[in-house]
């Protein structure tokens, strides 16, 4: 069964056609993966799945939800941004209350605790989110995104600014997430990582959807390597 | 490193500013600003033969230099605070100033750089154009050219003095906040002594301005070294390098989240509007950035009854329209508190921003205004049109929240310089504010006619809000967080 689907999705930005006829689909708990060069539409088309901008055409579901209903995605999805921007003049572990506050998580204070026992946040959890690095900047906003424990996650370059000890941490915890029968969606450069997570993968270029299936398929014509397999796809596009 | 880098750098510096300007301002009203200014001041000076009768040359000379120093601190402080603001409201923004944290360039040098360019740019931009409309106008007012130059020449000592003042209290904030509000202080005391407490000359402290009463050279060559040892002195405190420390701050969320609990979903929001107000230390700024308006509108009319000579018929019920109309620079503050860009993720919508910003520029106005309001009304004795005075402020308070909220948005700043959005926002509230200002002052002739008109347009403005206000959560249906982000 499909949580998300897109269908002919189109979008542009004056005249610059960002994403141009989208179609795609992930099924309940799978690991998708998105890749693409830079500019080729990957945020984009999260930031339409995920109710933040309206597509100009075409339709779509997440989570189940369609896409003319964008709090109600919102509401049921876990969202990691592409850039790490939780609110200046909060802490860590304010942005955390803030978010179970808005989601109406219950027992609020044992998932703080929990986000910010992950994470290793404990001691910077009175510093504003200003004053804290990136990669800590990162970690708020992805226990934000978990701390409601949705059943569809969709992450924009979750492991950029984690050190390799937290980047092991996540993908065990995203993994997990899978086994548990969740959805996650991922646009990721890193394709290390993806190789390691992702049971599912597409590659967009200039707007346009180049290549998608699963992982191994994917990856067989070239001899096992997703690296290549991507800029086989981009090439040929 | 060598002067042509320097130079380049200042170009490159003054082609920033511009930039700058253009992004807020427009193309158009960029190269209009300078055109703007010449024409204003050659009408003043034309026509001051006729509306300055009874105020003399001294006091005309000191609100020019209390002026152009006002000025100089306003730039000074524009890089400093500007970038903040900016990097708020924007995210990061990254300036040539920043470019010592990683390239071989010293700290202190890209801070001299900047300083002349910030005294050459707004030389140029506005000080030229304002002394060349003088110039322009003076001889029909019976002004030699001679004396426009050396009024041009001591606005602009006054200008730089003000400029280096601006720098050596952002210099020393950068080592310590306390220190630099305590000279904050110190400056406020000594503009106190000038006026309201008349103990000293004003020249005393503005050297230009002493050059006036005795037209000696060294009045100009002390103020131009006062000028220089602040500005240097600024530079040379700037440290070369300098550290966020990484603080850890007490819960201030919790408590008010439980402050505004009875307001449902709606306090969540205005508890996060709440502690970013507090913590970002904006509050300050917007409790003043409204009061001072309010007192110029009082200086004004004070200006027009004691020193020309054209008593305005300002009464309680006129600075209650005022004060409801200056509400617009509150809401403007409070919609330019941080980004919102992290609320994409969020399960909420644009709309339910906007009323937690309403109801957190309600609390902050409401305040003030029926404070200001009722100060007038028992300082004039007119608390027998007090009601009506607070009836005309509160509406206008209203109405102007609901079409800025309408037009902009949560993004007041940035969209009311857009020609349209300033035209339509003028046109909506420009009218009903002029009805009731013309209504106060007929109201020591026409009593009862000119308090009908006041509470007829009170009225229709209280019932037109309630539509207005509706209609802003489709307006802003749909539109993202970070709908403007450049």
């Amino acid at each position: 069964m499909s949580v998300i689907s897109v269908v002919n999705a189109s979008k542009s930005f004056g005249d610059v056609e960002a994403l141009s006829c989208v179609t795609l689909s992930v099924g309940e708990g799978e690991f998708y993966g998105l890749f693409g060069p830079n500019g080729a539409g990957k945020t984009t088309l999260l930031r339409i799945m995920t109710g933040q901008l309206e597509a100009d055409s075409g339709s779509g579901i997440t989570a189940g939800i369609p896409w003319d209903e964008p709090l109600a995605i919102k509401r049921a999805i876990g969202i990691v941004p592409e850039a790490e921007t939780p609110p200046t003049f909060l802490t860590a572990r304010e942005t955390m209350e803030l978010v179970c506050k808005i989601r109406e998580v219950e027992d609020p204070e044992a998932k703080v605790d929990r986000w910010l026992d992950f994470f290793e946040m404990e001691e910077k959890e009175g510093v504003l989110c200003r004053d804290l690095s990136k990669g800590q900047r990162q970690k708020v906003m992805l226990a934000a995104a978990f701390i409601h424990e949705p059943r569809v996650l969709l992450l924009d370059e979750p492991f950029i600014n984690l050190d390799p000890i937290y980047q092991r941490r996540l993908r065990e915890y995203l993994r997990l997430l899978i086994e548990e029968g969740r959805t996650v969606f991922m646009c990721t450069h890193i394709l290390e990582i993806a190789e390691k997570l992702c049971t599912r993968v597409a590659v967009i270029d200039e707007g346009r959807i180049v290549g998608e299936g699963a992982l191994d398929e994917v990856m067989a014509p070239v001899g096992g390597n997703l690296e290549d397999a991507f800029m086989r796809m981009v090439e040929a596009a | 490193m060598p002067l042509d880098t320097d130079l380049y750098i200042f170009k490159s510096m003054m082609l920033e500013e511009w930039r700058l300007h253009k992004s807020f301002q427009g193309a158009v009203g960029s190269h209009l600003f300078p055109l703007v200014i010449f024409l204003f001041s050659a009408f003043i000076a034309l026509v001051s033969p006729i509306i300055l009768t009874n105020i003399d040359v001294p006091r005309i000379l000191l609100i020019l230099h209390a002026a152009a120093f006002s000025y100089g601190i306003f730039v000074g402080a524009m890089g400093y605070i500007g970038e903040h603001a900016m990097t708020r409201r924007l995210g990061q923004v990254n300036m040539l100033l920043q470019m010592p944290q990683i390239y071989p360039v010293g700290f202190r040098r890209m801070m001299a750089i900047f300083f002349l360019k910030d005294a050459v740019y707004y030389i140029l931009y506005s000080i030229i154009p304002l002394m060349a409309g003088i110039a322009v106008g003076a001889p029909f007012a019976g002004v030699t050219i001679l004396s426009v130059a050396r009024l041009g020449i001591t606005v602009f000592l006054t200008f730089m003095t003000g400029m280096g003042v601006s720098f050596l209290v952002s210099a020393v904030a950068v080592s310590s906040r306390d220190a630099a509000a305590c000279l904050g202080l110190l400056i406020l005391f000594l503009a106190s002594l000038i006026w309201p407490f008349e103990a000293i000359e004003a020249s005393w402290l503005l050297l230009p301005l002493g050059y006036w009463d005795a037209y000696h050279p060294l009045y100009l060559l002390s103020s131009a070294i006062v000028a220089t040892v602040l500005s240097v002195g600024a530079v040379l405190m700037m440290k070369e390098r300098f550290e966020t420390p990484q603080r850890t701050h007490s819960e201030m969320l919790g408590p008010a989240l439980r402050m505004f609990s009875d307001l449902g979903g709606l306090g969540t929001l205005l508890a996060k509007e709440w502690v970013e107000l507090r913590r970002s230390g904006t509050l300050a700024p917007v409790v003043t950035g409204y009061i001072a308006p309010l007192v110029s509108i009082y200086a004004i009319v004070w200006i027009f009854g004691e020193g020309i000579g054209i008593p305005l018929c300002f009464n309680a019920v006129s600075y209650g329209g005022f004060v409801g109309f200056l509400g617009v620079t509150v809401y403007s503050w409070v919609t330019n508190l941080e980004s919102n860009e992290f609320l994409n993720a969020q399960p909420v919508t644009i709309y339910q921003v906007i009323k937690a910003k309403l109801v957190l520029y309600f609390l902050l106005t409401t305040v003030v205004s029926a404070g200001y309001v009722v100060s007038i009304a028992v300082a004039n004795g007119q608390m027998n049109i007090l009601p009506l005075a607070l009836l005309a402020s509160f509406s206008n308070n209203v109405y102007v929240a609901a079409v800025i909220a309408r037009l902009t948005g949560l993004w007041t700043n940035t969209m009311l310089f857009d020609a349209k959005v300033l035209s339509k926002f003028a046109g909506a509230v420009v009218p009903p504010l002029v009805t009731i200002l013309f209504a106060s002052f007929m109201l020591p002739s026409h009593s009862s006619l000119a308090t009908q008109i006041v509470v007829a347009v009170s009225a229709l403005l209280l019932l037109v809000s309630v539509p207005i206000f509706k209609s802003v959560r489709g307006r802003w249906r749909g539109t993202p967080f970070s709908f403007v982000t450049t």
